[in-house]
């Protein structure tokens, strides 16, 4: 093609055609986003992000936000670094919180008959708005892995707190003393139930004191700020835009 | 004032840029046909599906699964072989008009590989993890992974290395030789499926129940990050998109 020749007759043409493939780009990378994440998060984080009686107050906690980090930095690194573009991580996780309310009802609650109250996922968004802001506010992809990073670790537990509050309530049944979370496991047998299997909480000190959970989330914040970085450099690899030699 | 005429005659002839109708059609196509599917195993999933030594299983599911396989390796073939074959040999001649209307068709096939993934690695591969929650299975060929393995995922693959073909054998952006995220986003997902080797080898050796986080399933975890590497294809899409334009669109 010649150098100076475009492809549009206008300058209204051009912002039509621009606008239809930024809404052709969005929704692309928004599906495909999704499917990377939900595959990814449901087999490294899955069976705590399913069930109310995997949501314990240590376990959880630490693996859901250490496997949840992933996507988004890899996304910010693209949107951020190339287009400046701050909702990387909101994205991300909006795409894949959509992904498996979607799952939740229509296929746990409508094929197999969970009910909605003991499958529902985790909640990300706290943690996803913290990222994006600091990335935006400082600029700086080193300060968003280790305050937002620390702070996506921290923020999980409270931000899921209301949602899984009532569901740690002690009850007493058959002369056993368990949450009420663990009570709908009990009714709702799988095959993932068998307790060589389901890993929730277990260990000695915790039952010498109360704070599991904060412990947990500084430790787990501690490893977002590792994961976030390593996945930051993914993304970048993944955002490469290199030729090789070959044909098909 | 004749020759304008006739370029205005000529422009209302062209093909639009964009075909709307075909996207709107292939995400209906996927909805309808994937809203059947679901339909069926709601169905034919209670019914039919728990004892694979159950003649309503042969009918019901093993039959599903032997006609699935056959319609996917004739879409394929067809598919594949069309795009190939009906390739532009003097792709660097085309105009930039015909080119910005190409980067649409290709786009409409990059939709299409998104809606594509969703269903097979979202949909389908979670559901998958309620269903052996629930039924002991007794088969590598359940009712969930009839659908998901062997129908979702090979719809994937389908679309996207057509979407792939497409750019290679119509696009100039892409005569530079093999794009390597192209390839990556296309052929990392596409591993899942062989992969499926190493899950069902697990599953017959080791246990029977459902963990999803087990390292069994971490092969799909590793080829799933594919799906990052569209952004490598958008990158190089927009700049070859501002580069067709040349236009101020601020």
């Amino acid at each position: 093609m010649s150098a100076s020749q475009s492809a549009v007759r206008s300058r209204a043409e051009a912002v039509q055609v621009s606008r239809t493939f930024d809404w052709m780009i969005l929704f692309t990378l928004f599906f495909a986003v999704l499917g990377g994440y939900h595959i990814h998060y449901m087999l490294t984080g899955g069976d705590w992000d399913f069930w109310s009686d995997w949501k314990d107050r240590r376990l959880w906690v630490t693996v859901a936000p250490i496997v949840s980090i992933t996507f988004p930095a890899a996304v910010q690194s693209c949107l951020w670094w190339r287009y400046r573009l701050p909702f990387g991580a909101v994205v991300s996780v909006l795409a894949l919180l959509l992904g498996e309310w979607i799952n939740r009802y229509l296929n746990f609650w409508g094929w197999t008959y969970f009910p909605v109250n003991f499958c529902f996922p985790s909640n990300l968004i706290p943690g996803a708005i913290i990222l994006d802001v600091v990335l935006m506010l400082s600029g700086s992809m080193t300060l968003t892995a280790i305050v937002g990073g620390l702070a996506y670790g921290l923020i999980f537990y409270p931000g899921n707190w209301p949602i899984i509050a009532p569901l740690h309530v002690p009850v007493e049944y058959n002369g056993m003393m368990m949450t009420l979370a663990d009570l709908q496991g009990y009714h709702y047998v799988r095959t993932g139930t068998p307790e060589y299997i389901r890993m929730v909480e277990k260990g000695t000190l915790r039952t010498f004191g109360k704070d599991v959970a904060p412990v947990s989330a500084f430790f787990s914040g501690f490893v977002c700020i590792i994961i976030y970085f390593l996945w930051h450099f993914f993304g970048k690899w993944f955002s490469k835009t290199d030729f090789i030699e070959g044909d098909i | 004032m004749a020759a304008t005429t006739e370029s205005v005659k000529a422009d209302a002839a062209e093909a639009p840029l964009l075909n709307r109708r075909n996207v709107v059609l292939g995400l209906l196509l996927y909805l309808v046909f994937y809203s059947w599917v679901r339909w069926y195993e709601g169905v034919y999933g209670w019914s039919a599906g728990l004892d694979s030594f159950a003649p309503e299983f042969e009918t019901y599911w093993m039959n599903f699964l032997y006609i699935e396989l056959t319609l996917e390796v004739l879409t394929a073939s067809v598919l594949w072989g069309y795009i190939w074959k009906s390739r532009d040999r003097k792709v660097m001649s085309i105009t930039p008009r015909e080119e910005l209307r190409r980067h649409f068709t290709h786009w409409t096939w990059l939709v299409m590989y998104g809606w594509a993934i969703y269903w097979g690695a979202s949909y389908f591969t979670e559901q998958d993890g309620t269903w052996h929650q629930t039924i002991v299975r007794d088969t590598d060929f359940t009712p969930s992974h009839i659908i998901e393995f062997y129908l979702s995922y090979p719809i994937y693959i389908i679309t996207g290395v057509s979407a792939f073909l497409y750019a290679k054998t119509r696009l100039p952006t892409y005569q530079e030789g093999l794009h390597l995220m192209y390839m990556v986003s296309v052929i990392g997902p596409f591993m899942i499926l062989p992969n499926v080797g190493l899950n069902e080898w697990g599953h017959t050796f080791w246990f029977m129940e459902e963990l999803f986080v087990a390292p069994l399933h971490y092969g799909f975890v590793f080829f799933g990050w594919a799906a990052l590497a569209i952004m490598g294809v958008v990158n190089t899409e927009v700049m070859t998109i501002t580069r067709l334009l040349k236009k101020d669109l601020a």
